[in-house]
């Protein structure tokens, strides 16, 4: 843990991690699609993604805009093409299954390529758990659609159904499932949000996440962003069986998707998980 | 003694590139240090008997304040036809870093390609 943590943050008594990213990328890397024997067999999708960065946030017409709390985000940043996708993961596991709860500061841009606002140039933002435990894998996603075919949609949705699994290669090991797509995504009741994009393409403003989930009950807790909280008692997460090699699970997805054939930017200025180990003991479970 | 950060990008991989090619801009404000590899994932060309390496790709080291507009830094790497990877350091390069280059006409290579950065 770093040794200081500015920011709106309440966490949960037990910090898993502090993630200022004034110190280092602090283990978030890039997502890569499961193969065997030859790159070639990963799955399409996961082909052309990139790591995330260290960001000092300079543009072209002010300079640098640093981070909410210091000089350097995090970044995802897509291609220049619509539908391209920037992921970024952290893959840790967990000591106990209780309630998390993970905040972050945020915001996303479009390159400011034209010197117009571009605010439908940006498709989506989304976090994702990839968790399991003895019997399931449950993947909780959760994403602000920012856009959709050039026109601004703000509001956020989630994904229960579990795409298709694919074998990869022949030893039977090695399955895969693009889950990241456009497709199964729902509206999240009452989830329309209008965020502070600014005026330029070139002004952020950070944003406040906090997203609660209960290892115990794998079931969604909390979604706060910015001054709004939704109703998440009717969210199911996408759930599976649990796989062979995935025990106490606890991985953490960010992700940007391009609605233009334009850079669709990502920033997290921290990333804190925080959880309550003796939950279980407090309530009597 | 403060360890010196460090990390790695996969810029492009098992990508094939021909003509024309330039990796996504990338963000290097924390670091003072760079090095770009290429390296091959398809088969060699096995070297005619002139003995001459012929180069197979060429890339230029490029810089940008805003990660937009592109200029030379002045290095450059050369992968021959006979070699798995090339490489090319570079120091003092601001915010932004790419390498654009060009594969000899009528060829193609298909390549992993990283920027290993430093504090």
């Amino acid at each position: 843990m770093n040794p200081t943590h500015t920011g709106p943050f309440r966490p949960l008594p037990d910090i898993i991690y502090a993630d200022d990213f004034d110190c280092g990328l602090q283990g978030w890397t890039g997502l890569i699609g499961n193969y065997e024997h030859s790159l070639d067999s990963i799955l399409p999708e996961y082909r052309d993604l990139r790591p995330p960065m260290l960001s000092n946030a300079t543009t072209w017409d002010t300079g640098t805009g640093g981070s909410a709390t210091g000089t350097y985000s995090m970044k995802l940043a897509t291609r220049a093409k619509s539908r391209s996708l920037a992921v970024g993961v952290k893959r840790t596991t967990y000591p106990v299954a209780c309630p998390l709860q993970l905040e972050m500061l945020f915001t996303f841009k479009p390159e400011a390529s034209q010197l117009r606002l571009s605010l439908a140039d940006v498709g989506a933002v989304g976090i994702i758990f990839d968790l399991q435990d003895a019997q399931r894998r449950v993947m909780p996603h959760l994403r602000y659609l920012n856009a959709i075919n050039g026109e601004l949609a703000g509001r956020w949705q989630f994904k229960q159904r579990s795409p298709t699994f694919h074998d990869i290669g022949d030893s039977g090991d090695t399955v895969s499932h693009f889950h990241l797509g456009p497709d199964g995504w729902q509206d999240l009741p009452g989830g329309d949000q209008r965020l502070c994009y600014n005026e330029i393409a070139t002004k952020q403003n950070w944003h406040y996440l906090r997203v609660g989930f209960d290892l115990a009950t794998m079931s969604f807790t909390a979604l706060q962003c910015n001054d709004r909280h939704f109703d998440v008692s009717t969210l199911e997460p996408m759930t599976m069986p649990a796989m062979p090699n995935l025990w106490c699970m606890l991985n953490v997805v960010l992700f940007a998707e391009a609605s233009a054939d334009r850079r669709a930017f990502f920033y997290a200025d921290s990333v804190l998980l925080s959880a309550d180990f003796d939950a279980a003991k407090k309530d009597g479970r | 003694m403060m360890m010196r950060r460090s990390a790695t990008a996969v810029l492009e991989r098992n990508v094939t590139w021909s003509g024309e090619f330039a990796t996504e801009p990338w963000e290097a404000a924390w670091a003072g240090e760079a090095m770009f590899f290429v390296r091959r994932l398809d088969g060699l060309i096995a070297p005619d008997s002139s003995a001459v390496p012929a180069p197979l790709l060429r890339a230029r080291v490029q810089l940008s304040p805003d990660g937009i507009r592109w200029i030379d830094e002045g290095c450059s790497l050369v992968l021959n036809a006979d070699d798995e990877m090339a490489f090319v350091r570079v120091r003092e390069f601001g915010g932004w870093l790419r390498l654009a280059g060009t594969v000899r006409p009528g060829e193609t290579a298909k390549v992993i390609a990283y920027l290993s950065l430093k504090e």
